[in-house]
């Protein structure tokens, strides 16, 4: 089937409006960081009591947390939300450096049948907690919600353009996998109530759809044989999926180095305490903790995505693993998100180590997509940029 | 009292926690003065800590780099060779570190499987663990419940046993795994009923599963490599070959194969068709590729035929038919001074770099007289003539011409090493022709001094196929598709307790608590499923209260209302 000129054309309307789109969203989140009603006010001894209790977790015999069961109530309140859930209508961003939830527990906590009664909160309906999170959310959640169906529209448009997924050649994947970024935070976002991430993520996303646009645009065509398979469908829908994914796992764990060096230089008196934008941030164990289970969701997706390639090349090239350049650099990938989620749970390597192996694994990736793939001679040189 | 406490060898998340959070023992902390027990304890001690397991994944992640940015012996031969040639005091010193064949290298062999050594040293005493705690029972519930991360404290007009009762009820009914006072360590807290339950074991299975199965992936790739080969044959159309090692081109077997190992197949090349895009930006890329094959599994067996495509392979008798590349061959016929035909046949050319089967080959006339005849040459798709340079402007062979320089001499094939069909040695020839001659189909060059005549009668294709027998690629694929099940598993269950204990009020009713634990960095959501099970559990004891006060015929029978009213109290100084 010929290309189909006239959708291709809408496709690029699309994604060029996406693009300003995203851009207004970013601004509005920034907005929200600037003017926004600050979301906290209250008792920072709920935060100290619930990390105390989380500390608890593992010594929980040695522990001496005295509480009387009413202050119990509010702590198990506010330790929930902390935890990065979505309960008592806190917003992640909101809740933990100042913790308590001014604007949320209210709403959160459902009544009591009797005054001894503390229930942990229950989950607090998506719309609600972003009706909750003042003006500039509620604006720059709308707009991201309008560019991302402008996005996906783009994408979709493309892939009927072409009639195959949309994802041949380098320029349709960095679209691609900024659409699935773009709608997992989305996912996340509303989720953990993570607000104050909105401006970063978004940010990244336009900057490198932007730069996607400016660089490597390429006008919808057809594929080489090699490429004309379902298993392009399949091995490069996941690796595009999971790339999306780990884009929000990167971007999350820069923000977990910008906010743990912050904190590192208040320890050392090098830095004032209560910075405004530090401040909105969550904290580096929510971070750290987010940043965990984006790279849980996307580490199997990743797995999958290896294997289908396995298959493919099986059938394609008639062995299932050569060593070829993309896919020693997808195992390095592989192997170092591995070494993070083993890192995670290693003695002296949690946290910052944790990350810097998180991002380096992205890194690889990245190096596999833009350098390995346009320089290095191989069988997967289909990137078709020039 | 700090008798809240979670059991100890807790098996949550064994993987990271029993790893590292080993206390320290005299062998692991001074190895000296051991003797060889001791220290080979302390190796495997090391060794099967998460610590060098990381840094093994490190080493494994690293030591591939060169793999990918250096020519690899195993898919770029020529690649090697060129790079011998362009850095020639370099080369061999990483040829000696394995370097141009990295993942045979033994270096490399060691990283991977002291990796593994150390994962099975992990492995295995965890599934122990595991079947041990699946075995046992879930610890008894402490008796602060709410000072666990998760807790819930209410009241219902409901005895104390009964509370239980109803709570042990609903979670069973979500399948938790209960433990009562009776089941186990008497009742030391009488007056206080509780329940434990636990949930999850699936996790730690799905975990070990993944390790095991990453094991698997290694025995499966070994296996291949045993008794699997791979061989390469170019089959020009209208002629057939045998898999036999005599007919490949190329034969790489195993460490145990043996040429009687092949599968005996035959396999024709009918015909072969290549299409390209004719016009717009992408003129001249490939739109596919189609070869009409006939088949037989063995010699004199029945005569099967399949449309090789790429993507598309040919499985018979255990090993797979690959449509790798393809080319042109160009057929020629050559009389010798005599008048002769001493050749006439297709022959394969091989296309440079110069883009759009832009091919070039040699023709070896060694019959001929009174002088044996060589010919270099190239073959033009589609000629065009740019500046007074020969070049090709499209794949498809719209416009088809050779360009031939012809030599006569000695061709050198009775001595010497064995040449390749590609190359002509015209060491022992005489160049016949000043330039090279242009032919179109039909037309000849004529040679001078009657030494003969060369002419271009047409063109057939060729393809190049890969042959591959590869036993471990069925366990492979099992293994790697368990391993992303373990993946799932491990990631998705999460290994949770919950705790239920009642105790009486004055007023005839209980206050209830419920605790909950579980690691949260595993998948997240506790809070939430905690919280709606906490609310479940009191809106089915508020239920079964409210049926107790207007009792209906065969409602909650035999039950106790008010058990032993505050006799706990004294335990709970706390408060």
């Amino acid at each position: 089937m010929p290309i189909n000129l006239t959708l291709g054309q809408v496709s690029n309307d699309f994604m060029i409006a996406a693009l300003l789109i995203y851009s207004l969203s970013v601004l509005a989140f920034a907005g929200d960081f600037a003017f926004g009603r600050p979301r906290r006010a209250q008792a920072t001894a709920v935060v100290r009591q619930a990390k105390d209790r989380a500390a608890a977790m593992a010594t929980v015999g040695s522990a001496s947390v005295s509480v009387g069961s009413v202050s119990v109530g509010s702590a198990s309140a506010g330790g929930a939300s902390v935890g990065g859930a979505s309960v008592g209508g806190t917003s992640v961003g909101g809740a933990s450096r100042a913790g308590g939830a001014a604007s949320g527990t209210g709403a959160g906590v459902p009544e009591t049948a009797s005054g001894r009664d503390s229930m942990p909160a229950l989950a607090l309906p998506p719309l609600r907690a972003i009706r909750q999170a003042g003006r500039w959310v509620q604006a720059a959640m709308a707009l991201a919600a309008v560019a991302v169906t402008a996005h996906t529209t783009a994408v979709v448009t493309r892939g009927f353009a072409v009639h195959r997924a949309p994802w041949g050649n380098m320029y349709e994947f960095v679209t691609a996998l900024t659409c699935f970024a773009a709608i997992f935070f989305l996912f996340v976002m509303i989720r953990y109530r993570a607000w104050a991430l909105g401006v970063f993520v978004m940010g990244a996303v336009v900057l490198t759809l932007g730069l996607a646009e400016t660089l490597i645009y390429t006008a919808a065509g057809d594929l080489v044989p090699a490429l004309q398979s379902y298993w392009l469908d399949i091995h490069v829908t996941a690796m595009t999926v999971a790339t999306g994914i780990f884009f929000v796992s990167a971007v999350l764990g820069c923000v977990y180095l910008a906010v743990d060096r912050y904190d590192r230089r208040v320890a050392a008196g090098k830095a004032a305490p209560g910075n405004g934008i530090v401040r909105r941030l969550p904290s580096i164990e929510q971070l750290d903790r987010l940043t965990y289970r984006t790279v849980v969701f996307g580490f199997p997706v990743w797995t999958f995505g290896v294997i289908a390639g396995a298959i493919w090349a099986d059938q394609a090239w008639g062995r299932y693993w050569g060593w070829d350049p993309v896919e020693t650099w997808a195992f390095i990938t592989w192997v170092l998100y591995a070494a993070f989620l083993h890192a995670r749970a290693t003695a002296g390597w949690r946290g910052r180590r944790a990350q810097y192996i998180q991002l380096l694994g992205f890194a690889s990736l990245m190096f596999n997509i833009l350098v390995v793939q346009v320089f290095i001679a191989g069988l997967h040189s289909y990137a078709g940029v020039s | 009292m700090t008798d809240v406490r979670v059991p100890e060898a807790d098996p949550f998340d064994a993987a990271a926690q029993e790893r590292d959070g080993r206390p320290p023992s005299p062998a692991a902390a001074a190895p000296g003065g051991l003797g060889l027990a001791g220290w080979l304890k302390w190796a495997w001690r090391q060794l099967t800590s998460m610590r060098i397991a990381l840094v093994l994944l490190f080493l494994l992640a690293v030591g591939s780099v060169p793999g990918s940015i250096l020519p690899q012996q195993g898919t770029d031969a020529a690649g090697v060779q060129q790079y011998y040639t362009s850095h020639p005091g370099l080369a061999p010193w990483l040829n000696h570190l394995g370097l141009f064949n990295v993942f045979a290298a033994p270096w490399f062999a060691a990283i991977y499987l002291l990796l593994f050594a150390s994962l099975v040293g992990c492995v295995v005493p965890r599934t122990f663990r595991l079947v041990g705690s699946a075995r046992s029972l879930p610890p008894r519930a402490p008796r602060h419940l709410t000072r666990l991360p998760h807790s819930a404290e209410y009241t219902v007009a409901l005895g104390p046993q009964d509370a239980v009762q109803v709570a042990e009820r609903a979670l069973a009914s979500h399948g938790f795994r209960l433990r009562r006072p009776a089941d186990g360590g008497g009742s030391p807290d009488a007056g206080e009923p509780w329940v434990s339950a636990e949930k999850g074991y699936l996790r730690e299975v799905g975990n070990l599963l993944f390790h095991l199965a990453l094991l698997g992936v290694l025995v499966s790739v070994a296996l291949g490599g045993l008794f699997g080969y791979k061989a390469d044959r170019l089959l020009v159309q209208g002629s057939t070959f045998a898999d036999t090692a005599s007919q490949l081109d190329e034969l790489y077997p195993g460490r145990l194969v043996s040429d009687a190992d092949l599968g005996p197949f035959t396999i024709t090349l009918n015909q072969f068709e290549a299409s390209y895009i004719a016009s717009g930006p992408q003129r001249g890329q490939p739109s596919s590729f189609d070869a009409q094959i006939s088949y037989t599994a063995r010699p004199g067996g029945p005569v099967g035929s399949y449309r090789l495509e790429v993507n598309r392979p040919l499985s018979v008798d255990g090993a797979k038919v690959y449509l790798i590349g393809h080319g042109y061959a160009p057929v020629f016929r050559v009389t010798d001074a005599r008048g002769q035909v001493v050749y006439n046949a297709p022959t394969p050319f091989i296309s440079g770099s110069s883009g759009n089967f832009l091919s070039e080959g040699v023709v070896k006339v060694p019959d001929a007289q009174p002088q044996q005849l060589g010919f270099t040459g190239i073959f033009v798709p589609t000629a065009v003539d740019v500046g007074g340079v020969l070049q090709s402007a499209f794949p498809a062979a719209d416009n088809p011409v050779v360009s031939m320089i012809a030599y006569a001499g000695n061709l050198g094939m009775n001595s010497g090493p064995s040449q390749s069909v590609y190359q002509l040695d015209t060491a022992g020839m005489r160049r016949l022709t000043t330039s090279p001659q242009v032919l179109q189909v039909g037309q000849s060059l004529k040679l001078p001094g009657g030494q003969g005549t060369l002419t271009f009668t047409g063109y057939v294709p060729w393809v190049s196929l890969t042959i591959t027998h590869d036993p471990g690629q069925i366990p492979a694929l099992v293994c790697g598709i368990a391993a992303l099940g373990g993946l799932l598993l491990s990631f998705m269950v999460r290994r949770r307790r919950v705790f239920v204990r009642a105790r009486a009020d004055s007023g005839g009713g209980s206050t209830v608590r419920v605790g909950g634990l579980t690691r949260t960095d595993a998948s997240g959501g506790f809070e939430a499923e905690f919280a709606s099970l906490a609310d479940e559990l009191r809106s089915a004891q508020r239920a079964a209260a409210a049926g107790q006060a207007a009792p209906q015929p065969g409602s909650e029978p035999g039950t106790e209302p008010d058990s032993e009213p505050d006799s706990g109290h004294s335990q709970h100084e706390g408060k």
